[in-house]
């Protein structure tokens, strides 16, 4: 044998090896985020882990996800749902080992699927044996690695995120008597950057999973790096430049990785995270998302589209992440006080639904469970300037369960059939980390995959089909975006285009049937295509294009230059 | 080479797509020449990957100078490095050796294939795509494991690289003096066709132990056979009706072949949902993946020798190395018998002679299923049976949409390959 194996087996999990060089693969991607404790269960113990979830990328491949992003997997004590890391060397038992981790990202790669993760730069658990050393005492060679004060006065223009369970960013060390400083739960300390050992440390942390083959990071709660009295400690210049740290390791060391930044602000402040092109690949855009909700309810499109007008354009090398839903509440931070009065009054009837600045619950039950407004939302997601982030779950109408504390109640076990435990699991019913919904409308008997998978109008076969078309027209990730002014607020319709390839979309916001005319004369002489039918609808001209709308309906239309009627390009 | 040029080859798969612009990426020098990897990129923002083999800016790949540098290459396992990337040439078995002659195999379709002295074939992929090419890993796979009705790999050559890791081009033996199953099919039909039907048996028979072979490695990760998921059916079903409901959706007014189905989307819809109740899909191997009778030659010595195992060209490389239940490839034989039978009155004005089909197939199926591994299928005849009907329906399926798109007249083949499914299986699948 001449082949060189051992090379091979050590290169087998790469991209590079599964993946032509495609520096902007994340800008046509769709994305699935997986709880993977919720996901499924290959080892029969009650918890989903790395066995299962490789188990079940034939399903995601079938459905047409392009790259899933994994919640946590690293030891923790699960205080935060994983984001309290102790190891960043360690997968959390639960979930298997870090051969298992590698054998699945090797599934994937094989499969055409990319994998990103959560990292959580921030903080550690207060479990991490850099804490512990660094808390032992005031000498101790890791004190530095995290933040520390006699008082509890510093950085005190710091907002308080978690206000429901947290009085003060400060929290006393009783054995060492200092304060240690922490913008989540107290027990998670903040590390502390402006130690250059923590910055290379975390950059070695990062090299040991993209040397396993993953390909990049959703970086968790970013703009908190760096404190600075007198400052909100948000978005601090230190900050970007440490990010554009890793960016350049990143890019000289793993081509084709992503940086995916959560950082929950307005979206003047998010761009900053994009750099010049030269710090993260993509960040969620955070505040369109309870705007597509706002419009819904109200029955106008005017939130989304004063959101959109707002938002800077972007580097061509960068790209926004859309979501309706993810595993956090459905955050409020960037709204107006008026807003969120709103939302609240609307999407959360019942008190137990609120959580710190949001809403704890999923997609179809936010929209009671209304298969058109589903399929509305989905289709402003899919249309506008982004890659769209599916939510677990949420394929297939999944409910929540407002019962369990914090935000389980968006994370209870993947529902795969109408078998025991939903299929999620083998174990005893008493052994499952959460139990599954049960309950008539959203319960595990009526929303499954292996029933929507056999029904030819489910939602699961809808979405698949939806993200085809999506994936079939680079536009949509790729293309510019420009707003249709129209004399009906309940109509959002905007084009996208890319090279010749010009789409219009139009989305009727209100639960009543609507008229809209459109000034569609700079594409005179072309015929809209319907892209999910191709029905040719009549000849755009001279005069405003009309066009009727069923409640909560949509259209998305290729718009056609017709070749037979066009003058020749060269007379 | 100019960029007309290019697209305007056999071999460029993309003619309907509309040509933005073409750069070469990376050039490798191979002796006089230079290997090519150049990009092609269409108007909507997507892009393929193309080997080129260029000397004074015209495609040479059937140069007989560049054949026997890349033989050469390959018998002394070389590597040529590039500042961009690595072009790795290997041989297996014994090395090839000089060579004299040199002639092009005719018959290009997405690739380029050369006659080395009528006893090795040499074959370039044109379009490139990420990862080991499947018929590099499947023809190195049966070689070594001794499998004897293959054309035995005898080298290969590939580009690892920041640009992207692919195999270029396989040597592998020809096979001379052999008719492919398409040719003899016909032929017999005209002269012997009670000959085909032990013939087919033979095959049948070699198809299964080609499978059990693929299958017998359970610790080597790319070929290891998998029990399939629990939503796996569901899946597969899923898949094939939405393809069913995409062709039932577009079938055109005006083809007469088509009134046997016309109007019965719905039932074949429904047969489909009955047929993928089976309970288990048994495993899924790695596999042919394009299995019909143009794949496979009867050599000199009545040996059948299966061929071509990149997959359906069509099909993106992830999808062509997708373990898959060996009984597809089963249904695309059958459903090459259905075309044979009919190719002969169309082409020949020979009918097959009555139950002819029907005779091919239980031999070709008895034969089958003497040399597989049981373990492969579903538990039960009535499984194994109901699967392969899915796959030809899926096959059936996709036969019809080519045929409407490229020969109208002949989609009366699948037509009835489609109602045969919906009529001949009516009591036992209810």
């Amino acid at each position: 044998m001449t082949l060189d194996t051992e090379r091979q087996q050590h290169e087998v999990s790469s991209p590079s090896h599964w993946f032509e060089r495609d520096p902007l693969w994340f800008k046509r991607a769709v994305f699935y985020e997986i709880h993977l404790r919720g996901f499924f269960d290959g080892n029969d113990d009650g918890s989903g882990d790395f066995i299962g979830l490789t188990e079940k990328l034939d399903y995601l491949a079938w459905l047409g996800v392009d790259c899933i992003w994994l919640l946590p997997m690293y030891a923790s004590p699960l205080r935060d749902g994983g984001y309290d890391i102790a190891d960043f060397y360690a997968i959390h038992p639960d979930y298997g080992t870090v051969d298992d981790f590698e054998r699945f990202i090797t599934a994937a790669h094989q499969r055409g699927i990319r994998v990103i993760a959560d990292l959580v730069m921030n903080h550690t658990s207060s479990d991490h044996p850099w804490f512990q050393e660094a808390r032992s005492s005031k000498d101790s060679p890791k004190r530095d690695w995290y933040v520390w004060s006699d008082t509890d006065e510093r950085y005190e223009d710091a907002r308080i995120i978690f206000v429901d369970t947290e009085p003060s960013n400060w929290t006393f060390d009783q054995h060492t008597g200092q304060y240690y400083w922490h913008r989540f739960f107290s027990h998670q300390p903040d590390l502390n950057y402006d130690n250059p050992e923590v910055q290379q440390a975390m950059l070695e942390a990062l090299r040991f999973w993209l040397d396993l083959g993953l390909d990049g990071f959703r970086l968790d709660a970013v703009p908190y790096l760096f404190e600075r009295e007198g400052t909100n400690g948000e978005n601090l210049a230190e900050t970007h430049d440490y990010l554009k740290l890793v960016r350049k390791t990143i890019d000289e060391e793993y081509p084709d990785r992503v940086l995916l930044a959560e950082a929950n602000q307005w979206p003047e402040d998010v761009v900053e995270y994009f750099g010049d092109g030269d710090e993260c690949h993509m960040a969620f855009h955070f505040p369109v998302m309870p705007r597509m909700f706002m419009a819904l309810r109200r029955e106008d499109a005017t939130p989304i589209l004063e959101i959109l007008s707002r938002t800077p354009e972007i580097p061509d090398n960068c790209q926004w992440g859309l979501f309706l839903r993810n595993h956090d509440e459905l955050t409020l931070e960037m709204v107006t006080d008026e807003e969120r009065d709103y939302m609240y009054s609307e999407y959360a009837k019942d008190p137990r639904m609120k959580l710190n600045l949001g809403i704890r619950r999923r997609l179809a039950p936010l929209l009671d469970n209304g298969r058109d407004e589903i399929e509305l939302l989905t289709a402003i997601m899919f249309s506008l300037p982004g890659s769209p982030i599916l939510y677990y779950g949420d394929e297939i109408a999944m409910g929540d369960n407002v019962y369990l504390g914090d935000r389980d109640g968006v994370r209870t076990p993947m529902q795969w059939t109408g078998d025991r435990n939903g299929g999620f699991s083998r174990a005893d019913f008493a052994q499952l980390y959460a139990p599954p919904l049960m309950d008539p409308v959203y319960g595990f008997q009526a929303v499954n995959v292996e029933a929507q998978l056999r029904t030819p109008t489910s939602l699961l076969r809808w979405l698949r089909r939806f993200i085809a078309l999506r994936k079939e027209h680079p536009v949509f990730g790729l293309g510019s975006y420009e707003p249709l002014t129209t004399s009906n607020y309940k109509i959002f319709a905007h084009i996208r285009k890319h090279a010749d390839d010009v789409v219009l979309c139009v989305h009727n916001v209100a639960r009543s049937a609507q008229a809209v005319e459109l000034d569609l004369s700079a594409y005179q002489g072309r015929h809209p295509v319907e892209m999910f039918g191709r029905t040719r609808f009549p000849r755009i001209g001279e005069l405003p294009y009309l066009l009727t709308l069923a409640p909560r309906g949509f259209y998305w239309f290729l718009l056609e230059e017709d070749e037979d009627e066009e003058p020749d390009g060269d007379s | 080479m100019e960029t007309a040029d290019l697209t305007q080859q056999r071999w460029f798969g993309s003619k309907s797509q509309d040509v933005a612009d073409t750069k070469v990426l990376e050039t490798v020098p191979i002796d006089e020449f230079e290997l090519a990897i150049v990009e092609v990129s269409f108007h909507p923002g997507t892009h393929e990957l193309y080997q080129l083999v260029l000397r004074d800016d015209e495609d040479a790949i059937a140069d007989p100078g560049f054949a026997r540098e890349l033989v050469r290459l390959m018998d002394s396992d070389s590597d040529v490095e590039t500042d961009a990337g690595t072009v790795e040439f290997r041989h297996t078995g014994d090395p090839i050796g000089e060579v004299a002659d040199v002639r092009p195999m005719g018959a290009e379709q997405s690739n380029s294939s050369l006659v080395l002295d009528e006893r090795i074939a040499l074959k370039a992929y044109r379009r490139l795509g990420a990862g080991p090419n499947p018929e590099l890993e499947v023809l190195r796979f049966l070689t070594e494991r001794g499998f004897e009705n293959i054309a035995a790999l005898r080298g290969w050559y590939a580009h690892t690289g920041r640009l992207i890791d692919a195999t270029l081009g396989i040597a592998q033996e020809f096979v001379p003096g052999s008719a492919d199953g398409w040719d003899l099919a016909l032929e017999d039909l005209r002269t012997n066709p009670a000959r085909f039907v032990e013939r087919a048996r033979e095959l049948g028979d070699v198809t299964g132990r080609m499978h059990s072979a693929l299958a017998s490695d359970a610790t080597d990760p790319a070929f290891a056979p998998e029990e399939t998921s629990a939503e796996s059916l569901g899946l597969l079903n899923a898949t094939v009706d939405e393809e069913i409901e995409q062709v039932f959706l577009q079938l055109p007014d005006d083809v007469p072949e088509l009134a046997p189905i016309r109007g019965r989307g719905q039932e074949v819809r429904e047969r489909l949902s009955l047929l993928t109740t089976v309970g288990s899909a048994g495993r899924v191997i790695r596999h042919h993946g394009d299995y019909h009778l143009g794949q496979v030659l009867l050599g000199a010595d009545d040996r059948w020798i299966v061929l071509d195992f990149e997959g359906e060209p069509a099909r993106t490389l992830v999808e062509r190395r997708r373990k898959r239940s060996p009984l597809r490839d089963v249904a695309g034989m059958l459903r090459s018998f259905a075309y044979a039978a009919s190719a002969s009155r169309i082409l020949h004005d020979t009918p097959a002679p009555a139950g002819w089909e029907d005779e091919v197939r239980s031999a070709f199926l008895q034969g089958y299923l003497a040399g597989v591994d049981q373990r492969l299928l579903p538990p039960g005849q009535a499984a194994v049976e109901r699967l392969i009907a899915v796959f030809e329906l899926e096959k059936a399926v996709y036969e019809l949409r080519y045929e409407l798109d490229n020969r109208p007249d002949w989609a009366s083949i699948p037509v009835a390959g489609i109602r045969r499914l919906l009529e001949i299986d009516s009591e036992e699948a209810a």
